[in-house]
């Protein structure tokens, strides 16, 4: 397991390298770029148009430098002149290239300078200057390397319709070998000649739209439908009509797929996340019967566990600690919500065992004074917790968007309810646990010390908690009341699971995501979250144990 | 001068064994969960003395001030869920009253402020406004975050001939006799908004927000404003309720402390999917965090389907991730980085004043100034303009003088009032930046409030 995190941990790290801003680039694009960042406005746009066509991929890297704020102005030579920064991200002083010429800037005795990004000023951007340095970037994609750069670049310059785009597009055709990319092409093209082109280049746009599956081109053929049907019948155009119908129909139905996968996956990636935050309350509940209302309060302590380890390994080892730290972060905040629900076992809950309304009112106490503590501590604003970027972005199959960080909550669900599976049926630690609670006192009996096993398992239950707390950073808030968010949740995923049953909780918290994600797009989130709650409690009317009645001592 | 210290000596002697005590005891355990109950105890003991001080002096008759000072509440939520927003405005009041106070004060007379708790729990705002206009007997309140505090403050008001000044962005439709609205009116931040979107060739509006008064109306009133100008009712996304053959709802909204927004923003990923497409959020609070989140992993960017955002200001990205936010949209009537002489002077006395007060619970590192903070402290100078114009506190006369228009060259432009409550304002839109200021790409000079939209876009 390790050393298969090590390894992707490399991988990460190579596939991140810093962009050489040095070497690439021909002289005179070099030189029109440097002009355009100090030009006036009218004029930078005029000269990024026409770097559009100039094929060079520098154009692409400083252009987008700019876009984002980090082309900076830097005094040289007494006058203030644009330049990249190795690494604008960095809190240390990093070089700087000159944007004219690639060299790396120097003092007069040839002594290399360094510069704080955050404290140089960057070259302002408007609006319009933003939105021609988009275009200039688009244009550029058609000729881009990167052949999924390509794709998305042919689909946007078609879909803004323009005579002009719609030529350099069909030039494209001829030359593209890329068959994802000349699928986006014909697409691209296609969608600009329903405005643009022939009658019969439209009809036959029209039907390759249609077999394209596009949903880029829907808009566009739901227009043409109602112009068409608002005419007079005599002018209607009936085979563009007809042609028109079944390709939205085609698309349509297209679509009732793409959304139902879509639907699939979010149901699994909501129920994961119910799934994290309440499996370690299906331990200390479920399986122990302690009402713990300070549950929530262990996520929290998870995510500003995350928080803490964020802060601490960027300012140990720089902002490369960005890439790995959640890494760390995972085992970290696993400790330290179970040493704080070691804590609370023994000084609070030990003495509550047998008398679950005053534990509940004693962690509810519990809770209040963690989350008071949080916020003398953290401050009451919410923290932020950067994610890395392996976590950001998406997988797109079909037109179904897997979003990275999603699939890391389902792969993260199936291995903490693994290993919590294993623990209980495969250890020794395990079977004690599952004795202690089926019978302590005979438990007792045979020898196993009951007081250290509810310790473990209580905090093992906690630990649980804080690795949701952990995760949670990545996609949601880290604050004083993050817990509470997820309390009510919980007990309600543990509850329809049947108390003290973990494939409960595991069916149960999916059921509850999917038909939450199913309902969503129907009655809205407010309403399908009232369904859902309403389902629930009809369905414990029906089977008061939830799914899996279990008996165990604390219910007895 | 009210320096809390210096009343708390006396009043500690005199309460510690029944009311500090308990109140520092109750704080540790009660002011956390933005429970309902306690929360009178839930500010911090000096916060409680000055409450404690004003209850425990003895009720002056009929005179709303005494010799030499004028009494003025502040009432926002100091503790709960809205504490986070609302502390600020208590901080730049104070800030205010301490610069005019320095100044000479009003008519001659000092300010003495009388903080008050809302604490995020809307029944409260009406007792603690009752208190302040009954017991305390104040001249003006400055206070309310929320449209549901300002609306439960309000019978109060208009009962007791009080006179509130409320300062945060909101949806119009109301104009209470007792009440001045220095906050911006849709008009004044969501109609500029879209006529910006409109000029930069946006076709296709998805409307999304919390669950509740403000984002419902204003949406209802966009949408009257977007078909209005041409954009046809398919092309704005998030759904259309209708009841009996009127538009009910417009838009997705999702409760407080919503946490999961795939759907919605798989949603707006398929509406952007034909282009030129951008969003309006309403979203209120911490579900901000999640839904960027998930719009940025979607891979939808500012380019593509710009989000603009009517309450989300600077203070807000404090507690932000605004690496996600970059390019975004935001539309207020005062952005920090506005240059301006006046707005350079507000912030750095701000700073200065921050840095060496003595009032606890004052958070001092790292602030920043935003439009709710900046309408605040707008609204307690032309309160003072108004007084003078008037020449008493009596709160009647004072909104007669109110109406009539005074101006005050705020941190964000001139501010002129008008006659229906409102004032007349500079707007600006603006960029998010990395670091969490805005960058004004347009400006509107001297809008008229005007919190009557419904049925006027024909």
């Amino acid at each position: 397991m390790r050393t298969v995190l090590l390894a992707a941990l490399v991988v990460l790290l190579v596939l991140k390298p810093f962009p050489s801003f040095a070497e690439e680039g021909a002289v005179e694009v070099r030189e029109q770029l440097a002009d355009a960042v100090t030009a006036p406005e009218e004029q930078q746009i005029a000269i990024l148009a026409a770097l559009a066509d100039s094929g060079d991929e520098f154009v692409a890297v400083a252009l987008t430098a700019w876009r984002r704020g980090e082309m900076f102005l830097i005094d040289h030579d007494g006058a203030p002149v644009p330049v990249l920064l190795e690494n604008a991200d960095s809190k240390e002083p990093v070089r700087g290239f000159l944007l004219r010429t690639g060299e790396v800037m120097a003092d007069a005795s040839g002594k290399v300078l360094t510069f704080v990004p955050k404290e140089q000023k960057a070259a302002d951007t408007s609006s319009a200057l933003r939105k021609q340095i988009k275009k200039t970037i688009d244009l550029l994609a058609i000729s881009d390397s990167d052949p999924e750069n390509r794709a998305s670049g042919v689909l946007k310059l078609g879909l803004m319709q323009r005579p002009e785009y719609f030529e350099v597009l069909k030039q494209r055709l001829a030359i593209e070998k890329d068959p994802d990319v000349l699928k986006k092409l014909k697409e691209g093209i296609a969608v600009s000649a329903l405005a643009l082109g022939e009658p019969d280049e439209v009809v036959a746009s029209v039907k390759t739209l249609g077999e394209l599956r596009s949903i880029a081109g829907l808009d566009s053929l739901n227009n043409i439908i109602k112009t068409q049907e608002e005419l007079p019948a005599a002018e209607q155009n009936a085979p563009l009509l007809k042609e028109a119908t079944r390709s939205v129909k085609v698309i349509d139905d297209y679509l009732a797929w793409v959304d139902r996968a879509g639907t699939a996956f979010r149901g699994v990636s909501l129920g994961s996340v119910l799934l994290i935050v309440s499996l370690g309350l299906a331990i200390t509940f479920g399986l122990m019967g302690v009402i713990n209302m300070a549950h929530g309060e262990m996520i929290a302590i998870g995510g500003y566990s995350a928080y803490m380890m964020e802060k601490w390994m960027t300012a140990m080892f720089g902002d490369g600690a960005l890439q790995w730290y959640f890494l760390v972060a995972i085992p970290f905040s696993f400790l330290m919500a179970a040493l704080a629900g070691l804590v609370l076992e023994r000084s609070v809950i030990r003495l509550l065992y047998r008398r679950p309304l005053e534990s509940l009112l004693a962690t509810w106490g519990v809770s209040l004074i963690l989350e008071q503590l949080f916020r003398l501590y953290f401050g009451a604003a919410n923290v932020q917790v950067n994610s890395p970027d392996w976590l950001q972005g998406s997988l797109v199959i079909s037109d179904v968007s897997l979003g990275y960080n999603r699939m890391f909550v389902i792969l993260f669900a199936v291995l903490i309810v693994l290993a919590t599976v294993l623990l209980m049926a495969k250890t020794p630690l395990g079977l004690c646990i599952r004795a202690v609670m089926q019978n302590r006192d005979m438990a007792a009996c045979v020898g196993i010390q009951t007081s250290k096993i509810r310790m473990m398992t209580f905090a093992f239950g906690s630990g649980l908690a804080g690795l949701a707390g952990c995760f949670l950073s990545q996609i949601g808030n880290v604050g004083p009341t993050m817990g509470q968010n997820y309390i009510v949740d919980s007990f309600m995923v543990v509850v329809a699971g049947g108390v003290g049953n973990l494939f409960g909780t595991v069916l149960a918290a999916m059921g509850i995501g999917m038909t939450d994600q199913m309902l969503q797009p129907v009655l809205g989130p407010v309403m399908g979250k009232v369904c859902v709650l309403i389902a629930i409690i009809i369905f414990l009317q029906w089977r008061p144990g939830g799914l899996f009645a279990a008996r165990s001592r604390s219910l007895d | 001068m009210y320096l809390l210290t210096d009343l708390l000596t006396p009043i500690l002697k005199r309460t510690l064994p029944s009311v500090a005590l308990s109140a520092t005891a109750f704080c540790l355990i009660s002011c956390g969960g933005g429970t309902t109950s306690e929360t009178e105890e839930a500010a911090t003991p000096e916060e409680s003395a000055t409450t404690e001080t004003s209850t425990a002096s003895t009720p002056e008759p009929a005179a709303a001030s005494s010799d030499d000072t004028v009494k003025v509440g502040v009432l926002h939520s100091l503790s709960g869920t809205m504490a986070i927003s609302e502390t600020s405005l208590r901080d730049v009041l104070l800030f205010t009253f301490d610069e005019i106070n320095a100044a000479g004060g009003v008519m001659g007379k000092k300010i003495e402020p009388v903080v008050v708790d809302g604490a995020s729990d809307w029944p409260l705002f009406a007792e603690k406004a009752k208190q302040l206009l009954l017991e305390d007997k104040v001249s003006v309140t400055f206070g309310c975050w929320t449209s549901v505090s300002r609306q439960s403050v309000l019978p109060v008001y208009e009962e007791n001939k009080g006179l509130l000044f409320y300062p945060v962005q909101y949806e119009g439709e109301e104009m209470s006799p007792n009440i001045f609205y220095t906050a911006e009116a849709v008009n004044q931040q969501a109609i500029p908004a879209v006529d910006y979107l409109l000029e930069q060739g946006r076709k296709k509006f998805y409307l999304v927000g919390t669950d509740y008064v403000y984002p419902q109306t204003t949406n209802l009133v966009l949408l009257e404003y977007l078909l209005s100008k041409g954009i046809p009712i398919e092309n704005i996304g998030g759904g259309i309720t209708e009841q009996g053959g009127q538009v009910a709802s417009a838009g997705k909204y999702t409760p407080f402390g919503h946490t999961d927004y795939q759907q919605i923003v798989s949603e707006i990923a398929r509406f952007a999917a034909s282009g030129d497409a951008c969003v309006i959020n309403t979203i209120n609070g911490d579900s901000n965090v999640p839904f960027f989140k998930e719009f940025a992993a979607s891979g939808l960017t500012s380019e593509d389907c710009p989000v603009v955002s009517f309450s989300l200001s600077e203070d807000e990205f404090r507690s932000l991730p605004t690496k996600d936010l970059v390019g975004h949209l935001g539309c207020w009537t005062y952005f920090m980085s506005l240059d301006t002489p006046e707005n350079t002077k507000f912030k750095d006395n701000f700073q200065k004043w921050l840095a060496k007060t003595t009032v606890s619970g004052i958070k001092k590192d790292g602030r920043v100034t935003c439009s709710p903070m900046v309408l605040s402290y707008n609204g307690v100078y032309l309160w003072k303009a108004a007084v003078e114009k008037a020449g008493t506190f009596d709160p009647e006369k004072v909104m007669e003088a109110l109406k009539s228009g005074v101006s005050f060259d705020g941190p964000g432009g001139t501010v002129t009032t008008q006659s229906n409550h409102h004032l007349t304002k500079n707007v600006y839109i603006g960029e998010t930046q990395a670091d969490g200021q805005f960058k004004v790409v347009q400006s509107f000079d001297s809008v008229v409030g005007e919190p009557f939209l419904k049925g006027t876009f024909k």
